[in-house]
């Protein structure tokens, strides 16, 4: 197949402007972001709320399934917004519920997960329905959920102290904003290099991704707005920041700079896992995931188009 | 010439792993395991495709399968879950060009109005989607099939 060139001929005499603007915009919502900076302990909050769950002495079993039910769907919720895969949150809660002398069953919706606990005898029941909040994929705390599950199964531990030791995990702060800024940069500037891109293209791939991730995080973590408005914004600020190797006819490789300016928001690890449900037989969860997975994919398109039409780039 | 491509290939295929693993907050100490995954997998790839004329479909499934394949060793050396390492690692090889290709094939395709130039880029359009989604889908489950077939090892790597 041929490939497409692009012309640099019709592009707007002012899109030096918009691409100085978007940095400016960015610049300038960073310094906002800094100047109202307000430490609210959401975690803190959530958990103290969350605790109340568990202050139940009565020692029937009603009451040890209702105890221990509420503890492992909070468990699988938690694991399934950090991006864990159904079957390793089946696992995991499995080897829970035997320690405590139960078995569980787990069904995962869109926005719900049940959760469903026997005793020995599947005499009595108890079910619970987790909302799962939309998080940020997070392999760190899935790994330390995980050696959690396999601590309280191998040293017969006690329930109080499992909530305790999973609320002190779930209010673990993630890595650095910053730290993940410069690295998310580095990584599509790479990213540029490996499909061909020379070194001016990799800086401008880096300035871009930065500008653009920075939106993302603050528009979306900081100010609350819906992550698909977000990811076309952060793809059209990225895509036009990314045009400047046309726009000022800068390196040898502006095809690739402008294609790999957005490839930070593709949502690679969310459709992976889409595919690990699909292997393991939840399909409900998988058509949730891979739906999530392809809006994202279809926004930051059209964030990318966005970014083109606003300079009027015309490809050949 | 080529030894030095590969290198530089293996070390920007590391880059890539460790920021977009980042994204994900994986384990600080499973950063090597995820930048060693990136490197020889995308190195993989490349010789596949550049000396063995392979295409990117199949060579990626065949970098998938080894990154799958290494993840659980490494995931036991780290004691970290065999996704927290496979995952970010498979990032750098998605088809980004492939996926730009396909929207600017898109966009042409609607600005014409000529059907021999509409069919065209339309075709372009078909062959680009078509190449991204099914390498991403081999990725995908290249990754998956040695977590799947070594299931009883690959979750035990936490304890």
């Amino acid at each position: 197949m041929d490939n497409i060139t692009t012309s640099n001929d019709a592009i707007f005499d002012f899109a030096p402007y918009i691409i100085v603007l978007c940095i400016i915009l960015t610049v300038s919502i960073a310094v906002f972001d800094l100047l109202r900076k307000k430490k609210k302990d959401k975690q803190t909050s959530e958990n103290s709320c969350q605790n109340d769950y568990y202050t139940i002495d009565n020692k029937d079993i009603h009451s040890y399934l209702k105890k221990v039910c509420l503890f492992l769907s909070r468990y699988a919720s938690k694991l399934i917004q950090y991006g864990a895969t159904t079957i390793r949150i089946e696992k995991n809660i499995g080897r829970i519920a035997e320690r405590f002398d139960t078995v569980v069953e787990m069904g995962v919706l869109p926005q719900h997960i049940m959760v469903t606990l026997w005793d020995k005898e599947h005499l009595h029941s108890y079910s619970n329905n987790e909302i799962i909040k939309s998080q940020g994929v997070d392999f760190d705390k899935n790994t330390l959920l995980s050696k959690l599950s396999w601590e309280i199964h191998d040293n017969r531990m006690e329930l109080d102290e499992a909530i305790k030791r999973f609320d002190d995990i779930t209010a673990r702060p993630r890595l650095n904003d910053w730290t993940v800024l410069i690295l998310t940069g580095l990584a599509n500037g790479s990213f540029c290099r490996l499909f061909g891109g020379d070194f001016i293209s990799m800086v401008i791939v880096f300035v871009a991704t930065i500008c653009g991730f920075y939106l993302k995080n603050s528009l979306h973590g900081k100010h609350g707005w819906d992550i698909r408005l977000v990811t076309i914004i952060s793809g059209c600020i990225a895509t036009i920041i990314a045009s400047s190797c046309y726009v000022f006819g800068w390196g040898e490789t502006p095809d690739i700079a402008l294609g790999t300016g957005v490839l930070y928001l593709v949502p690679g690890v969310l459709f992976i896992n889409s595919i690990n449900d699909l292997i393991n037989g939840h399909h409900i969860c998988f058509i949730s995931r891979f739906i999530n997975a392809t809006i994202i994919t279809i926004c930051l398109s059209l964030g990318l188009c966005l970014g083109l039409i606003i300079l009027n780039i015309k490809f050949l | 010439m080529i030894i030095i491509d590969l290198l530089e290939n293996s070390l920007f295929a590391g880059i890539a792993a460790i920021g977009f693993g980042s994204i994900s907050n994986i384990p600080l100490k499973s950063f090597p395991g995820c930048a060693l995954l990136a490197a020889i997998a995308h190195t993989s790839r490349l010789v596949l495709m550049q000396l063995c004329a392979w295409n990117i479909i199949m060579a990626s499934f065949v970098a998938a399968i080894s990154i799958g394949l290494l993840s659980i060793p490494l995931a036991k050396f780290w004691r970290c879950p065999a996704e927290a390492l496979s995952f970010p690692a498979l990032l750098p090889m998605i088809p980004g060009m492939y996926a730009y290709r396909a929207v600017q094939s898109l966009l042409i395709c609607l600005q014409n109005k000529e059907e021999i130039s509409f069919e065209h880029y339309f075709n372009l359009f078909n062959y680009n989607c078509m190449i991204c989604f099914l390498t991403m889908l081999m990725m995908a489950v290249g990754v998956l099939l040695p977590i799947f077939i070594f299931r009883s090892s690959s979750f035990s790597v936490t304890r």
